[in-house]
């Protein structure tokens, strides 16, 4: 791996570097087996099943939130940046609200508004999917949009001399080239909603949160139960990048 | 609707804001120590740290913040607020950190290596040469990162600490009017948030003019 250039240098890793990364790992993860080793992982893996099934929550929701959020994202980033002049305010208003406000304060609105405008009470998976595809989408508008901006003003105005129409030029020179350039912020962002899945049990939603909560609220065995919860949630979001990474063509090509 | 909700719970809503803005404060200092450090040692030469870094980076970032704060409240057995203000802080200074490692990178280096040739030590460079450089270009992305903060105290609430949000569910619980009372937290975030944006602009403006 090459090393960047620093303030005081680069160091190019020697041999002995690398060793003593290595063993300081291997020392580290001792040393948690050592503090875990005591733990009731029986209580864990008695709740296995329950636990999975409640990943299975997170990753659908998350999945869900991704699927209606990006759609949504690209047309309120092209809404943002060429629509009539009521729709665009809209726009504006929509993504800056929900990015200044708590996701948690977010998924609360939504699931307030909607019995206090109709008067009828929405379910609760209603109330997630909407807030979550709604904070989705939000974030995503301003990556699609920093995306979009990173493509030259020139591959539009080629496009528009060729003869194609607005539309086939964003679906098919602007959108590809764009969504290259943002693959890092993607990346970040989708992360990010799998981590704001954390806040849904607000809702009463059995997450993979909330069912380390209920277990833990039964068994009272947190340490074995948050180191499941956090061991849970940085692998599944490693595997989201990981996913990402993958399917992004410049890595594709460099490998 | 019925808006007199909010009148009613005005000091609620006055205590939850006073608790937000302490989180936030508190993280805001905890975070962006731990933050200039962590950049601080990015930027020396050494593989090892590098390395060591980018492990702290990536377990941060894979945790939502929600869980780091229930981790430390019921595994490391801290209190809430405390727990709530490092959980933030550890959180926000993997971003903070990254913000201010592209500001350290965004100096030339023949700046440091002038500096060394006069023979200032490593300290000396980071105190006079580099961090008052960084501090100043790294202002707006900052100012995005604090407004962050601000949205993320809302976790706190789920500790039991009274903070705005808090509040938010237990107008809700008491009255029903939980639509009045989000639409007017979400208000008071975002002049919050506001807030936080016009005082790094003022801010950057005083020192771009000097």
């Amino acid at each position: 791996m090459a090393v960047r250039n620093s303030a005081f240098g680069s160091a190019e890793p020697t041999r002995r570097d690398r060793w003593m990364w290595r063993a300081a790992i291997t020392c580290a993860l001792l040393v948690a087996l050592l503090l875990l080793h005591g733990q009731r992982w029986d209580v864990v893996m008695a709740s296995g099943p329950f636990l999975l099934k409640s990943l299975g929550v997170s990753w659908l929701l998350t999945l869900a939130a991704i699927g209606i959020g990006l759609p949504a994202g690209i047309l309120l980033a092209l809404l943002r940046t060429a629509g009539p002049p009521p729709l665009r305010q809209i726009a504006v208003g929509v993504i800056e609200v929900v990015r200044a406000t708590p996701q948690l304060m977010v998924i609360f609105w939504i699931f307030f508004a909607v019995p206090a405008m109709t008067g009828h009470k929405v379910p609760a998976w209603t109330a997630a999917i909407v807030s979550l595809s709604l904070i989705a989408a939000s974030y995503l508008a301003e990556v699609v949009r920093a995306g979009v901006q990173s493509v030259p003003r020139i591959q539009t105005e080629s496009g528009l001399v060729t003869g194609l129409t607005r539309v086939q030029i964003f679906s098919s020179i602007v959108l590809p080239q764009a969504l290259r350039n943002m693959i890092p912020a993607l990346i970040a962002t989708l992360v990010m909603m799998f981590k704001t899945t954390s806040l849904i049990y607000v809702v009463g939603i059995t997450d993979f949160f909330r069912a380390v909560i209920l277990i833990n609220n039964r068994e009272f065995e947190p340490v074995a139960l948050y180191t499941t919860l956090a061991a849970g949630y940085f692998a599944c979001c490693w595997l989201l990048s990981w996913i990402v990474r993958r399917l992004d063509p410049a890595y594709v090509l460099a490998h | 609707m019925r808006w007199w909700v909010i009148w009613d719970y005005r000091e609620a809503l006055w205590s939850g804001l006073q608790l937000t803005v302490e989180i936030t404060l508190l993280t805001m200092i905890g975070s962006l120590l731990l933050g200039t450090l962590v950049a601080c040692l990015r930027q020396l030469p050494s593989f090892f740290i590098e390395r060591a870094v980018q492990a702290y980076v990536e377990v941060i970032r894979n945790i939502p913040s929600v869980v780091k704060v229930f981790f430390l409240y019921f595994v490391a057995g801290l209190d809430a607020l405390p727990a709530a203000v490092l959980g933030l802080s550890l959180h926000q200074s993997s971003y903070i950190s990254d913000v201010l490692d592209s500001g350290f990178r965004s100096i030339p280096r023949e700046q440091s290596e002038a500096a060394w040739a006069c023979g200032h030590d490593r300290r000396q460079i980071f105190l006079h040469v580099l961090l008052p450089q960084v501090a100043v270009i790294t202002l707006p992305p900052l100012a995005s990162q604090f407004i962050e903060i601000v949205k993320n105290s809302a976790a706190a609430m789920l500790l039991g600490i009274k903070e705005l949000t808090f509040q938010t569910q237990n107008i809700d619980v008491e009255t029903f009017r939980g639509f009045e009372a989000a639409t007017a937290v979400t208000l008071i975030y975002l002049s919050l948030a506001l807030l936080i944006a016009g005082t790094m602009i003022l801010l950057e403006r005083r020192i771009k003019w000097r």
